[in-house]
């Protein structure tokens, strides 16, 4: 009804936003909201005669004014607000004098004496930043003094200077127990893990909640210059609210409103260059022709260096002869750049709080045609209606272009140092050696691909806030935000001009996702007296998520002319589509009382319904509780002069986990062809693909937390120490289970998980002098992860619970555990060695001492997954105008499996003419006690397992702020010059290209790019 | 404004206390609001309640049968290599060399049938074989007979499967019904309970399957088919007379004859009747060749036409790899439509190379070369030698990997037309008349009846131009290379030498290699039973097999 009644409202404010961006959705969107803003005028204000009538003003100590302050007389029910011009107007009773108390969080309370005047203009006293800060929290915001749980909040004004182009980017190692995996590619959101991994197999990724919605898109599509602030939820009082889908923790990010009356137009821009912080060592080509002789003389074969022109393949011998050799990483590589433009008006006005953004992000990244960019805007506004209405948007589309098909890192990885990659007119070749056809030309996908790539996305939220003049304190928020997401990726391989069969092909993949959220939020404030208040938020929503996608192919193109806009001409044709959706509902209380303002309880209970489960197990109900004490306010610490403040936090509570696909409590088919006959039509076939599971239900973890914040020293030494443990029963796990079932395995709840952790943050000013300034941030996580139980059996009798070979889980050990042969060195020359092993081969340990290596002998290696130790710290330096700020990010003690390290791959390399590691060798003359020789093939499968640990100088920012005296001379509000380098040294014993995503297999070693960066940021 | 009267109605509806019930004015839903129903995907339960759905499933079936070939580059291929007929003998290739160390539990052929058999194959035929049963399915059929036809396809899709794993493993798990939870207490049954499981399968699926296909179906089960594998399967259980008695079913039933005059696609070309059985487009029997009983289909520029890794891989794995092949002049050969991609990793043995065409290396059909490719031209025009043939070669990596004879069975047009797929478009002939003969010579001679046996194995060998066998020298040996003489590439020929018993002792005696024949052990005779399998199997063991 809004929409249709806004869309015939037209003015000029609507042009600006048509021109601007020349998008139907945004338009529609700009359309909307101006139209609300300008259909809708002032009002009225009720009078009453019976009482004595008292205007103010209520204003920061800037003299701004503050709107939604809560002005009551002190000893009645009576109270209101300040509207946004900072006004208010209260009536009291004539007889004698009243007490106002004017509050607000993020400020000092302030109580006013008033007798016979009409006017009262109250200046509010900002409450010392550090503990006294607001945070937001789930629906609303608190006093951070007053939160009972844990939340950290990671205040984005400091990440400014930083070229961060994704919102995770600045999470890294800034909040402790958050771990930040990204595989270093242009437009990918990267993926976020609190406290550790809990859940076996189904998603450990946070819940995202966008402006107060549930976000199901990527991070990639939120521009991080938009955003006010991050506030991460850890432990179950903070989370819980968000019920079923909290348990891996909740990020609320927070995008920005306009603040002051001034409008604030802000610029945010910056350039660079990447380069890569290591290359994977493959065989350079001198160890290459070194490799294939001693493969040779392994092998048993003649290995004459003088003859090495016929052992390699003739193309590889003529580039050999002809002094042609290239790195395989830089055939498949580009120059990596970097460009994001921001620009951004904000401010307030008499009714209307605004802040509208526009941003382009061009990224190029290191491996060849590893593009994006990225543009967005983003509208958010706020309009006061009446004094007890108001109503706004925040909203926000991103287009994210992606195309192009970036070179193929599992062919470049395998490519031959002597390989050739172009023909002489310039067509990229199919085979870098044509002779061996094993893997293909790491760009030729790249080259004759055109690809278009594109992903969409509106956001947004419709939102009206009521106050209830009648009910003091009472107040009443709907939110609908509908997401509709669309994207589609193109493909046509074009002909290739040095092949005779038709090589074309092309395809269409077209994906829609529209999501809905509807929520009533009741929310009512009370002080009794003055010792009680509380504060109750009362929850009724439901949410819908959808897809659907289509894709078309078609082979054999007639013509090459149309690329991939006519399917028609292809010769075989094929369709599929999919679609999918589901349902939920769910209802939340919660109760924050203080006492004295100093012993604080917030009581949260959630109920959530969810289609994805199954029939019986639809609903599950989350409570929690916790308690706080600002023990800095007792008389007796308030004598300990060294201490600010000090709260301890206590909380216990239940958080489930939903993070799984539709449908997969149910017996699923799917579908197959064949053709029956000589030349006859395609047929369909169906088959089982997937075992019902009538008991699936949710996940739940219990988390206990307790939390110390302090603040010592006036403000020198502050932080948090936070300890938890959590246990995580019915995780929905993706089992493998016996095949004779008919499934590989099955998607079920089993056992209890338990994390134990300690988080430790600790912000400090070591020096602070007029000039000089140091400070410094440390975080620090621990957590341990261990598997309590899984089925309850004991099918060998032993007194303990059955382990899970086929899965790899162990009771009493991580979730992510290796169990395998244990290394024991290399046989060497004169060694007595077994039957099918020779000087060069792997030893394995005879564990059970049978004298045979076989099931039997595999022992607990170790466990990865996630690190022991998370580190990060930020040194600030700041001097006059210029500040220099340094972050080193480490994660220590972990392991994973590395198979790369593998010498011999059957069947392909080192014998042919194909690429891999250098990691070194064992050969008759180099007897490494560590690494096989080259015809060493692995025949148990054994892993190889290395240590993740790393150090890296993560972000070095160095910033000038220019004076105010030269911001007075080009009437500018701000303006910064920054230079930035990201990922500059990385300290790590790991093989591969980063030890953080922990990319294992060719096709994962996206290199991490070493990025500098000039920036500058200009306010009007 | 209207927006104006909107919001005045909104405030209406404020100022009337209505709040609680605009709270839950989205709340009144349904019940069944979390309820779901696949968008997007089919189940069981939807698509088995009606003959349409059976036939699809069925489809399914055929489809996953087709997989045993081309579900990888690699697993089919084990039923050759590192047997009597052919090893692995280029340099780098590990199949099958060392015995001891290629052979284990989590070897990949080893998983890779294992899970083919019971997540496709018997899943599928024990979903259609359930639900067909099941009384409330009975409106369905038109007549029990619609029905048992069903049933039947899906029957002998189970047996073959059966009779694969106690070929390959031995005994294994005996799954007839369908589990709707996870179960880890699988124990194995016998090879014997297994085989006894398969004939009664079989012998439901010999009762039920139609006589024929029409042509638009060729490639779906007829009656012969399961006659054919019960006359072998009988032979595992020592039946021989029923053995005897099912193969008379196939061969009486006037339907199939051997072929002794030219036919097909090729007719009029060089070549000879045998090599017209493996042209392309002459495996179906509407071709003319009526020695063909079960073929899997393949169908290049058709969705569903191929499978996993595309079309027929014979040509890749039996065809060395001639592009490694240089000239005196150092110009290498050219992949081409004829000679398709070779990648050389089944370099057949001397035995099957030249021992078993000993005598008869000239007559035999079957060695001609038309069937046999033993010459090879230098084929790059930039060569000074292009045309020339390939002379003697003497390095190992070029008579082991890069050139070497190999049967012409394999040859065919390059799956859609890529010369460097390694790939063809033509039908394979799962089972044939030719082997229908053997395994009733085999069940002949194992009652003593050598005679019989003889002239079984004689109607082969007189169609091939080579001297009949005498009765006095048919042996188990004797049949074993004749099979290969007849069924070279066509038989699974370690499951036949596990079926026989006598895969380690024929290895010893004419692998290529000494590792090969040096390596094998007894326990080799069968494969370990996956490693996986037994560690998901953790409420009851599962064991292994002797000697893993």
């Amino acid at each position: 009804m809004i929409l249709t009644a806004g869309y015939q409202t037209k003015n000029g404010t609507v042009i600006l936003g048509t021109k601007t961006w020349k998008l139907n959705k945004l338009k529609f969107a700009f359309l909307l909201f101006f139209s609300i803003l300008v259909s809708i005028n002032g009002y009225t204000q009720k009078v009453a005669s019976h009482f004595h009538e008292i205007k103010g003003k209520v204003t920061n100590k800037k003299g701004e004014p503050l709107s939604n302050v809560s002005v009551s007389i002190v000893g009645t029910k009576k109270g209101t607000l300040t509207n946004n011009e900072g006004h208010f107007t209260i009536f009291i009773s004539d007889d004698g004098s009243s007490m106002l108390e004017i509050s607000m969080i993020g400020f000092q309370t302030k109580v006013v004496e008033v007798s016979n005047q009409t006017e009262v203009n109250v200046t509010m006293e900002e409450a010392i930043a550090g503990l006294d800060e607001v945070v937001v929290i789930g629906y609303g915001t608190q006093s951070k003094r007053n939160v009972t749980g844990s939340v950290s909040k990671v205040d984005m004004a400091k990440k400014e200077n930083l070229p961060n182009t994704n919102v995770s980017e600045a999470l890294r190692g800034s909040v402790a127990g958050v771990q930040v995996i990204d595989d270093g590619r242009p437009g990918q959101g990267g993926s976020i893990l609190i406290r550790g991994p809990r859940s076996l197999s189904a998603s450990n990724d946070p819940l995202i909640v966008l402006d107060g919605i549930i976000f199901n898109g990527s991070l990639a599509d939120i521009n991080p210059n938009d955003i006010q602030s991050l506030e991460v939820l850890k432990d179950a009082s903070a989370a819980a609210i968000y019920g079923s889908r909290a348990a891996n923790g909740v990020i609320l990010v927070t995008s920005k409103k306009g603040t002051t009356e001034k409008p604030n137009i802000r610029v945010n821009a910056f350039n660079g260059v990447s380069d890569w912080v290591d290359k994977v060592n493959l065989f350079s080509p001198e160890r290459y022709i070194q490799s294939k002789l001693d493969w040779r003389a392994q092998s048993g074969l003649e290995a004459d260096p003088s003859k090495i022109l016929t052992y390699l393949n003739k193309s590889e011998a003529d580039n050999y002869t002809n002094g042609i050799s290239h790195n395989p990483w830089d055939m498949a590589s580009q120059q990596g750049k970097i460009g994001s433009y921001d620009l951004s008006i904000s401010g307030r006005s008499k009714y209307t709080n605004y802040y509208i953004s526009g941003e382009l992000v061009d990224e190029n990244g290191l491996i060849f045609n590893d593009n994006q960019k990225r543009t967005s805007v983003r509208v958010n506004i706020d309009n006061q209606i009446k004094d007890w209405l108001s109503v706004g948007i925040n909203s926000t589309f991103a287009h994210r272009d992606l195309s192009g098909v970036s070179a193929d890192l599992n062919n470049a990885y395998t490519n031959s140092p002597y390989g050739t990659w172009y023909y002489p007119d310039g067509e990229p070749t199919q085979f870098v050696v044509p002779e061996d056809q094993a893997y293909g030309n790491s760009v030729r996908s790249a080259i004759l691909t055109n690809n278009e790539e594109i992903h969409d996305n509106l956001f947004s939220n419709f939102y009206a806030k009521i106050t209830f003049p009648s009910i003091n304190g009472l107040g009443f928020r709907v939110n609908y935000s509908p997401n509709y997401r669309w994207s589609h990726n193109y493909n046509f391989f074009r002909q290739d001009k040095h092949l005779t069969n038709n090589t074309t092909s092309a395809q269409k993949f077209d994906q829609k996702n529209f999501d809905w959220t509807l929520e009533n939020i009741l929310t009512y404030s009370k002080q009794f007296g003055k010792d009680h208040a509380i504060d109750f938020t009362l929850l009724y929503g439901r949410n819908h998520y959808g897809f659907e996608s289509t894709t078309s192919t078609a082979d054999q193109l007639s013509s090459d002319a149309l690329g991939f806009n006519n399917l028609g001409l292809g010769s075989v044709l094929s369709n599929s589509s999919t679609a999918a959706a589901s349902e939920g509902i769910s209802s939340m209380f919660r109760i924050n009382y203080r006492f004295k303002e100093k012993y604080l309880l917030t009581l949260t209970a959630r109920r959530d319904g969810s289609s994805v489960f199954a029939v019986n197990q639809k609903y599950a109900t989350f409570p929690s509780g916790s308690l706080a004490w600002i023990v800095s306010d007792e008389p007796f610490i308030k004598k300990i002069s060294f201490i600010h403040m000090l709260k301890l936090r206590l909380s216990y509570g239940t958080v489930g986990n939903q993070a799984i696909n539709p449908y997969q409590s149910l017996s699923l088919s799917s579908t197959t062809q064949y053709v029956y006959g000589d030349g006859g039509p395609t047929t369909l076939g169906v088959y089982p693909s997937s075992m019902a599971n009538q008991d699936l239900k949710w996940e739940t973890t219990k988390i206990a937390n307790a939390g110390i914040d302090f603040d010592l020293f006036k403000g020198r030494l502050g932080g948090t120490l936070e300890v938890y443990n959590t246990n995580t029963s019915n995780l929905l796990v993706m089992r493998s289970i016996p095949v004779m079932t008919g499934y590989n395995s099955i998607f079920t709840n089993i056992g209890l998980v338990n994390n134990k952790g300690i988080e430790i943050t600790l912000n400090s000013i070591n020096i602070q002098k007029e000039k000089f300034e140091w400070s410094t941030n440390f975080v620090f996580s621990n957590n341990k992860n261990e598997i309590v139980h899984l089925y309850h059996t004991d099918a060998n009798g032993d007194g303990k619970e059955d382990n899970d070979l086929a899965n790899n889980w162990f009771i009493g050990h991580p979730i992510t555990t290796y169990y395998d042969y244990v290394f024991d060195g290399i046989y060497q020359v004169g060694d007595q060695i077994p039957a099918g092993s020779k000087p060069g081969f792997v030893r394995f340990k005879d564990l059970n001492g049978d004298g045979k290596i076989d099931a039997n002998d595999r022992a607990i290696i170790g466990s990865g997954g996630q690190p022991k130790y998370r580190i990060g710290i930020t040194n600030i330096f700041r001097y006059g105008n210029i500040s220099l700020s340094i972050f080193v990010n480490a994660m220590e003690n972990w392991l994973s499996n590395f198979p790369l390290l593998n010498t011999a791959v059957s069947p392909n390399a080192p014998g042919r003419g194909l690429n891999q590691l250098d990691a070194g060798y064992w050969t008759s003359e180099n007897k490494s006690a560590t690494r096989p020789s080259l015809v060493y093939n692995n025949p148990l499968s054994a892993g190889w397992y290395v240590s993740r640990d790393f150090v890296r100088i993560q972000d070095v920012s160095l910033s000038y702020q220019f004076s105010k005296k030269t911001l007075d001379k080009f009437k500018m509000s701000n303006l910064r010059v920054f230079m930035s380098g990201k990922n500059l040294f990385n300290f790590t014993k790991w093989p591969g290209s980063d030890p953080e995503s922990g990319g294992i297999s060719p096709s994962n070693l996206y290199p991490m790019a070493r990025t500098i960066t000039l920036g500058v940021n200009v306010g009007f | 404004m209207k927006s104006l009267r909107i919001f005045l109605n909104f405030k209406t509806l404020i100022s009337g206390c209505k709040i609680l019930a605009l709270v839950f004015l989205f709340g009144s839903c349904k019940k069944n609001l979390l309820d779901e129903k696949p968008l997007g995907s089919l189940s069981s339960d939807i698509v088995l309640t009606n003959n349409a759905g059976f036939q699809n499933s069925l489809v399914g079936l055929s489809q996953s049968a087709r997989e045993e070939m081309t579900m990888d580059d690699q697993t089919y291929i084990m039923n050759f290599i590192g047997t009597d007929e052919v090893s692995a003998a280029g340099v780098e290739f590990t199949f099958y060399k060392d015995y001891n160390t290629y052979l284990n539990p989590t070897t990949r052929e080893v998983n890779n049938i294992w899970n083919w058999a019971y997540t496709k194959m018997i899943l599928e035929a024990n979903t259609i074989i359930v639900y067909a049963n099941k009384p409330e399915s009975k409106s369905i059929w038109a007549t029990d007979a619609e029905r048992n036809a069903v049933i039947a396809e899906a029957r002998f899709y189970r047996a073959y499967t059966y009779n694969l794993l106690a070929n390959t493993y031995g005994g294994v798990p005996l799954v007839d019904t369908l589990y709707s939870g996870p179960k880890s207490d699988f124990v194995r049954s016998t090879r014997k309970q297994i085989y006894e499981f398969a004939a009664a399968d079989l012998q439901f699926a010999s009762k039920w399957l139609p006589p024929t296909m029409a042509k638009s179906k060729e490639g779906r089960i007829v009656k012969a088919a399961a006659d054919h594998l019960l006359s072998e399967v009988y032979i595992s259980l020592g039946e021989y007379d029923s053995s005897i008695e099912s193969a008379n079913r196939v061969i009486n039933s006037g339907l199939y004859h051997i072929m002794t005059t030219r036919f097909g696609s090729q007719k009029d070309q060089p070549g000879d009747v045998f090599s017209d059985l493996f042209r392309d487009g002459n495996q179906n029997r509407s071709s003319g060749n009526m020695e063909s009983i079960y073929v899997w289909q393949f169908e290049p520029f058709t969705v569903g036409g191929g499978g996993s890794q595309g079309g027929n891989t014979q040509v890749r794995q039996w065809g060395p790899f001639l592009t490694k092949v240089l000239a005196p002049d150092g110009k290498a050969m050219l992949v081409s439509d004829s000679l398709g991609r070779g990648t050389g990793p089944c370099r057949g043995t001397n035995y099957l190379l030249y021992g078993i065409w000993a005598g008869n290396f000239n007559t035999d059909m079957r060695n001609s070369i038309y069937n046999m490719r033993r010459t090879f031209y230098y084929n790059n025009p930039a060569s000074t030698y292009f045309g020339q043939q390939v002379g003697i070669r003497s390095s190992q990596e070029d008579t082991m990997r890069n050139i070497y004879p190999y049967p012409r069975k394999v040859e065919g047009k390059p799956w859609n037309n890529i010369n460097t797929s390694g790939r063809t478009a033509k039908d394979v002939m799962v089972f044939r008349l030719a082997e229908t003969y053997l395994l009733r010579a085999e069940a002949y001679f194992r009652k003593g009846m050598l005679q019989n046996a003889a002239d079984d194995i004689n109607v082969l060998r007189n169609r091939a131009g080579a001297t009949p066998v005498l009765p006095a020298d048919v042996t188990l040996d004797y049949i074993l290379d004749e099979r290969a003489r007849e069924l070279i590439t066509e038989e699974p020929r370690r499951r036949t030498l596990t079926r026989m018993g006598n895969l380690v002792e024929r290895v010893r005696k004419y692998n290529l290699l000494e590792i090969t024949r040096t390596t094998i052990q007894d326990k080799h005779e069968f494969f370990p039973i996956p490693q996986t399998a037994i560690d998901a199997n953790f409420s009851a063991k599962l064991e292994q097999n002797t000697g893993y």
